[in-house]
């Protein structure tokens, strides 16, 4: 089942393009990771799926309720985390989630229990009776997500959720991302930092000047934009093998790792496929023994450069 | 409990919390308390000169004409002060928008404004009210306990329709000194043309005319006044509910 479809969302500001003509399946308990350089659409898109923002055409669904502005029904299935997070500075920690929860309409009860839970798991259980005000960034963005869980969301809105954190707090919410995925939650996670998404995230969607450039799984986006290089490496001199594939049609180019070390060195292939094919035959058939066969896969961030370095050209 | 009721606590606990509560209580206790003690000392309060200015003897009708004019006016001030910043300043903070991601109503929203900045006002009128009327009592020994809470309570429904309209306003703009710029605009306008024929008989300025004959013992009544002010607040309410629903935060 799908936890949010868009079909040709759009938003206009005037004569400016927010998002343009967006459409995108995720299925549920997907951990969806929204990229783009800044400026490119994703807190429109956000702001559109969570109801706080009119489409300027176009229909979208999430968690089965279709989006209008307000819609309240919607809002009971969903948490969402701002860029941002504004509270009432007067209020404690412990105030903001009860208040929360209230319009949650928790029962008392769970209300306590989920406060505690929740300032346990963002580690603000010393802070919680201080007032916001007095909160750190870093503090603001944790009580953040937790307001964004009271509710035991079905889809999880954040939007940039560990911009503030400093690397231990950027960890935990990372694990407590990768956690939600047991409870069939549904995340979509709006962020520039390409090492969490690459860590928490199962599908992408890369987004630019408003326009979705490419939805994919994470695993298949990394072997599509593989380069076409094999690192190889074995326990003996493997001279004679270079000076084989550097006669095959396939080959474009050696390099060796290290000079005169001729058992360590990578493989330009002209032709992928052929060389994922026929590499490892040869390899077998001249007797070699191998120490490292790798083909070299990208990072995300290779790849989101790439991606927005040809639409660039 | 309704969503309405759990923004209205929330918005009252912000009124406490801000001393919001306790300045305008202050205010009208002050001047509620102020207005029979000015009249009662104004002969001490004059410089000695040669000249001799008569004073007229003050009765309880001048105190209490004196004593609407004031909450009247610093009402109509404080209420701009007070309420200008209800929807902008949450809009320009972006608290609004993380309320309103939750299952909340903008209806809820803006009406709890208003209830709870009616609340506090009430409790300014009503704080300021026994101050004047037991000092009125004390140096004067004269005050119709009925009228003056009559006349009070038309005073307070003027008020009411100040805050309702400068809530209005706050919900137009993100900008707080924009929406008390319009509020006072409107405001005085409305209290500069509230004399000319037509509006006589309709204008919610009218309210502190009734207000000032009920305590003075008037018989007038102005029931139009009444319901075109009844009906110009929930259009306000309305009004101001309308825009900000439409708003994208």
């Amino acid at each position: 089942m799908k936890a949010i479809s868009c079909q040709g969302l759009t938003k206009h500001y005037g004569n400016v393009i927010g998002l343009d003509n967006l459409n995108l399946d995720i299925e549920e308990g997907t951990i969806f990771g929204f990229l783009g350089p800044n400026g490119a659409g994703k807190t429109t898109t956000l702001k559109m799926l969570t109801g706080l923002s009119r489409p300027t055409s176009g229909r979208a669904w999430v968690a089965g309720e279709e989006i209008t502005l307000y819609s309240s029904s919607l809002k009971r299935k969903i948490g969402y985390l701002p860029e941002e997070p504004a509270f009432y500075n007067w209020m404690t920690g412990r105030e903001y989630l009860v208040f929360v929860g209230e319009l949650f309409r928790l029962s008392p009860g769970e209300i306590r229990t989920r406060c505690d839970e929740l300032l346990e798991m963002v580690d603000l259980s010393q802070a919680a009776s201080r007032r916001v005000g007095g909160y750190s960034r870093g503090m603001r963005q944790r009580l953040g997500i937790a307001q964004a869980l009271m509710n035991k969301p079905k889809v999880l809105f954040l939007d940039e959720p560990s911009s503030a954190l400093d690397p231990i707090g950027r960890l935990e919410i990372l694990k407590t991302i990768t956690r939600l995925k047991t409870q069939a939650t549904t995340v979509f996670l709006s962020s520039h930092i390409l090492a969490d998404v690459e860590r928490v995230c199962d599908v992408v969607g890369i987004i630019d000047e408003g326009r979705l450039i490419i939805e994919s799984d994470i695993d298949d986006l990394r072997e599509h934009f593989a380069r076409s290089l094999f690192e190889l490496e074995f326990e003996e001199d493997a001279f004679p093998f270079i000076k084989l594939l550097e006669g095959l049609p396939w080959v474009e180019k050696v390099v060796l790792e290290e000079e005169k070390d001729t058992s360590k060195f990578t493989v330009r292939a002209s032709d992928m496929a052929r060389g994922k094919r026929e590499l490892p035959k040869l390899i077998a058939e001249n007797g070699l023994t191998l120490r490292q066969y790798q083909l070299v896969m990208p990072t995300l961030e290779e790849v989101f450069i790439e991606l927005l370095g040809k639409k660039e050209d | 409990m309704t969503s309405f009721l759990i923004l209205l606590k929330k918005e009252l606990r912000y009124q406490l919390r801000t001393y919001r509560l306790l300045v305008v209580v202050a205010v009208f206790f002050i001047f509620g308390l102020g207005t029979p003690l000015l009249f009662h000392y104004m002969p001490e309060f004059m410089p000695e000169s040669e000249i001799t200015i008569q004073l007229p003897q003050f009765t309880t009708t001048d105190v209490v004409n004196e004593y609407i004019d004031t909450v009247s006016q610093i009402g109509m001030i404080a209420s701009i002060l007070v309420a200008m910043s209800a929807v902008a300043k949450e809009r320009e903070l972006g608290t609004a928008a993380l309320t309103l991601s939750k299952p909340v109503g903008s209806g809820a929203f803006i009406t709890a404004k208003l209830a709870s900045l009616a609340l506090v006002f009430a409790a300014g009128i009503t704080v300021g009210a026994l101050g004047c009327y037991l000092y009125t009592m004390v140096i004067y020994g004269d005050l119709n306990a009925r009228d003056f809470f009559l006349a009070n309570l038309v005073a307070g429904l003027y008020l009411l329709f100040c805050l309702a309209f400068t809530v209005m306003c706050s919900s137009f703009f993100k900008s707080q000194l924009a929406a008390g710029g319009l509020a006072l605009v409107g405001l005085v306008c409305l209290a500069v043309t509230s004399g000319l024929p037509v509006m006589k008989d309709y204008s919610p300025g009218v309210l502190l005319v009734w207000s000032r004959d009920i305590a003075s013992g008037g018989g007038s009544n102005h029931w139009g006044v009444l319901t075109v002010s009844l009906v110009l607040i929930a259009l306000t309410l309305l009004a101001g509910w309308q825009v900000f629903k439409r708003k994208e935060l």
